[in-house]
């Protein structure tokens, strides 16, 4: 199902969180919410399922206004954070509980029960309390109970926050497998851009209450909007130069380094301008010539990463296949791909 | 001020101490002697207020200890009530100790020998009786007219008084002293007869199980503990549990604010001196109280509506009593909601459970141990306490409002016909104590105590 935020505020007392929001889910879609600690994705991914109360616009499910629906009839699943499973049932109670408080049959509910905990694999652990269960275990059952009542809407915030890296791996393609399955319009709340990149249909980056950029992993990540969406996206992370733009091309602070912008970035006067270079468009290979010392290595196992000094200070980072000839100290002409070179204004917007 | 030592003792007081031995210290400081000298004054209060309390109760209920008998010693001492008594077991018996005997004895004589009976007399009376016991006056006084010198009637009289020596009302400190008299008033006794004499004589107190005999045979007993039954479950059902989770969760639902508000107002009552907090409540229930007034216009005439039936003495004191005793359960099932994450309420919300389903669902059961708590507490301390009923209805109309501890206090400690029962009053305490111990067991027991404590099986 569409879900629409139309105008949307939120706040706390005098706290504003967010403000005039639009956003769109589309119907069968997967949408992270991605953004810092404190951003407002909580608050955003709350009031669409009703616990808060907006302070102005609208939020529409299909073509209903649900508004001022009370929770209870939105029809959504939400999977918390921290699970949110009650302690004192047994998996199968928590399960259950949604079809519970309808009213369905008991065997209604055992037999809709069987087959959800057989979509999340946990059927052996139906009998168990959730202390009894790992995280990965207990995330399942979260995901159990918030499908089971095949909700028009499944929210996730941050699920697998709690979650050690290999568990979380495996998590991703889960959760991502049951949404295509199931179909089901999704929201996925993180702050860890993998999980966004992987999982996700499209991301809605956030920042401060405002949503930057909705695009695809790919286009957003090949052509962020912002410095903010730039440095957000990419692990690791793109690096920054700052620099003057004069004549076509960039000036490196306190070098003598020109870096030809491409067609796309070309400022149209002059003025401080910031370059971001992703660290697999820094290498021996390219056009851009840019001296500099390598201060740092990082072995990746597959890949090094290396952080290289430029002569202004400035640090950018290349990522290679392994190789054993370089050290830290050594003194490197590396190229950067000009075409892949994104150009920022002074107020951080793509030129 | 100026001190002057008495003494070399004295004198040395002041000195200051040489340091703590090494010995003295390793039992000061080592951590296990340490641990003992910390649980010290709570071992102390345990045994003092209440083992020994308990202990003592247990010892008292099994005896008939009451203001006539006192708690310390007795003498044997044959009263008309004891005489009363023994006719029951030996009639001839009682009978001849209450009738006064003469018996002519050096005692005698010496009081007359002060008298102006003649001297010959006396010496005869001696020579030729010493040692004979008379059965009653007229043979007493037939030997004595037998006598040289013929002596008047009222001689006669006054030497046969000298001899009287009757035994009721005389207090024997001992056994012995008591066999003696009888005895030498030459009362023919076996030995087991003269131990039931001793038993119905003896003024102290005894060992007896009279006290639950006497309980469990009563009618009093059986009302009391029927009103007892019936004033703890409605506090606790009604108020302590009921009402107390019916603001813990109220109030649960509220702004911070507000909800503080709420819950001052209900500790007042607890926080009120409960002398004060029941007199407010006897103005309400006066006859020219608020109740009277306020119902006046509607042609109820005024009365005391505290004493005036038994159920609105029930009304009242069950109000009474709950008003002071929820503030505690919600208290405790405030913070215990506290405790359960916020998440839960929204993941409930969204999973489709109205707020009463919540509650029934999600809260009621996760508050099981506060509840088991309250439960537990409040039954005890309802059996216990009578405070409250004791200022205001202090068990009236007619003891329709008497429960177990106030009758225990009653007949204990506190009695118009001013005759104090501690034994049977300790009797009461005790089958309070034991009501206690055994409900607080089933408790237990009902909310699966082992169950709640158990430790998870984590796996991964
Ligand atoms: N109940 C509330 N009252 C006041 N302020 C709140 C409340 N809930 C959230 N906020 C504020 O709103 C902002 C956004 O909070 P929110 O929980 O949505 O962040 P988030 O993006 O989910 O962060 P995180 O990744 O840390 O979970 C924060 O600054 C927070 O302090
Ligand atoms: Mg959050």
């Amino acid at each position: 199902m569409r879900i629409l935020l139309d105008h949307f505020s939120k706040s706390f007392g005098a706290v504003k969180v967010i403000e005039d929001m639009n956003l769109e889910i589309r119907d069968g879609e997967m949408l992270a919410l991605l953004g810092p600690s404190g951003c407002g994705k909580s608050t955003t991914l709350f009031s669409i399922c009703g616990i808060h109360r907006v302070s102005g616009g609208r939020i529409l499910f299909g073509d209903n206004d649900v508004t001022n629906v009370p929770s209870q009839l939105r029809n959504v699943g939400v999977v918390f954070q921290s699970y949110a499973l009650y302690p004192h049932m047994t998996v199968r109670q928590n399960i259950a509980f949604p079809l519970q408080v309808k009213g369905l049959a008991a065997a209604d509910i055992k037999q809709q029960v069987s087959a959800i905990a057989a979509l999340v694999h946990i059927e052996e652990l139906l009998e168990r309390r959730p202390a009894q269960l790992s995280g990965g275990q207990q995330q399942r059952v979260a995901l159990a109970r918030a499908l089971i009542r095949k909700p028009d809407v499944l929210l996730l915030d941050e699920p697998l926050a709690n979650l050690d890296a290999k568990l979380r791996l495996e998590m991703r393609s889960e959760i991502r497998r049951l949404q295509l399955e199931t179909g089901i319009t999704a929201i996925l709340v993180t702050h860890d851009q993998v999980e966004a990149m992987s999982m996700c249909d499209r991301i809605a980056i956030m920042n401060a209450g405002e949503i930057i950029q909705i695009a695809t992993p790919s286009e957003m990540y090949h052509d962020p909007r912002t410095e903010f969406v730039a440095g957000f996206l990419g692990n690791p992370p793109i690096a920054f130069l700052k620099g003057t733009a004069q004549d076509g091309a960039v000036l490196l602070d306190k070098s003598d380094i020109r870096i030809p912008l491409p067609g796309r970035g070309r400022p149209a006067g002059a003025g401080r301008v910031t370059l971001g270079i992703r660290p697999e468009d820094f290498g021996p290979q390219g056009d851009v010539q840019i001296p500099g010392t390598i201060v740092f290595v990082e072995t990746q196992g597959r890949e090094n990463l290396y952080d290289v000094r430029l002569a202004d200070g400035g640090m950018l980072r290349s990522i290679q296949p392994v190789r054993g000839d370089l050290k830290v100290g050594d003194a490197v002409t590396w190229a950067a791909a000009g075409d892949k070179i994104m150009v920022f204004g002074e107020d951080g917007s793509r030129l | 001020m100026t001190v002057t030592p008495t003494s070399p003792a004295d004198a040395g007081a002041g000195v200051v101490q040489p340091a703590l031995g090494s010995r003295t210290r390793r039992l000061l400081y080592g951590s296990r002697t340490l641990a003992w000298l910390l649980l010290l004054p709570g071992l102390v209060m345990v045994v003092l207020f209440f083992l020994a309390p308990v202990v003592l109760t247990a010892a008292f209920s099994f005896t008939n200890m009451s203001t006539a008998t006192g708690v310390s010693g007795g003498v044997y001492q044959v009263a008309p009530s004891s005489i009363s008594r023994l006719k029951t077991a030996l009639p001839d018996l009682a009978d001849e100790l209450s009738q006064p005997r003469y018996v002519i004895d050096q005692a005698g004589l010496d009081a007359l020998g002060q008298t102006s009976v003649p001297k010959p007399l006396l010496d005869e009376l001696a020579a030729k009786h010493m040692g004979e016991v008379f059965d009653n006056r007229r043979d007493a006084e037939r030997m004595i007219k037998t006598l040289g010198g013929r002596p008047s009637t009222a001689v006669v009289k006054q030497i046969s008084e000298a001899f009287n020596r009757s035994i009721v009302n005389a207090r024997f400190s001992s056994k012995t002293a008591l066999f003696e008299a009888i005895d030498g008033l030459g009362i023919k006794a076996t030995p087991e007869q003269k131990e039931t004499i001793a038993d119905n004589t003896w003024t102290g107190w005894v060992w007896t199980t009279g006290n639950f005999e006497r309980m469990f045979a009563s009618k009093d007993a059986l009302r009391t503990m029927l009103n007892t039954v019936f004033y703890v479950a409605m506090v606790l059902i009604i108020f302590n549990t009921a009402y107390a989770m019916f603001l813990a969760i109220a109030t649960h639902y509220m702004p911070d604010r507000t909800s503080g508000f709420f819950r001052s107002l209900w500790l007042l009552p607890r926080i009120t001196p409960p002398v004060i907090y029941v007199l407010m409540w006897k103005w309400v229930a006066w006859d020219n109280g608020f109740l009277s007034m306020l119902l006046a216009p509607f042609g109820v005439a005024p009365r005391n509506w505290l004493l005036d039936t038994g159920t609105n003495a029930w009304v009242f004191v069950i109000l009474i009593n709950g008003v002071v005793g929820a503030s505690m359960g919600m208290l405790v099932f405030a913070s215990a909601l506290k405790a359960i994450p916020q998440s839960q309420f929204w993941a409930s919300e969204v999973d489709g459970a109205s707020r009463w389903q919540q509650i029934v669902h999600i809260l009621l059961p996760q508050l099981r141990w506060p509840i088991l708590f309250i439960t537990c507490y409040q039954t005890l301390s309802l059996l216990a306490s009578y405070d409250y009923i004791l200022l205001a209805t202090n068990g009236g109309p007619g003891g329709s409002t008497e429960v177990w501890s106030l009758a225990a206090y009653h007949t204990a400690l506190f009695n118009y016909a001013g005759n104090l029962d501690y034994g049977y009053g300790a009797a009461m305490a005790l089958v309070l104590v034991i009501i206690g111990i055994t409900l607080a067991l089933l408790y237990l027991r009902v909310f699966n105590y082992r169950a709640l404590v158990s430790r998870p099986i984590i796996e991964h």
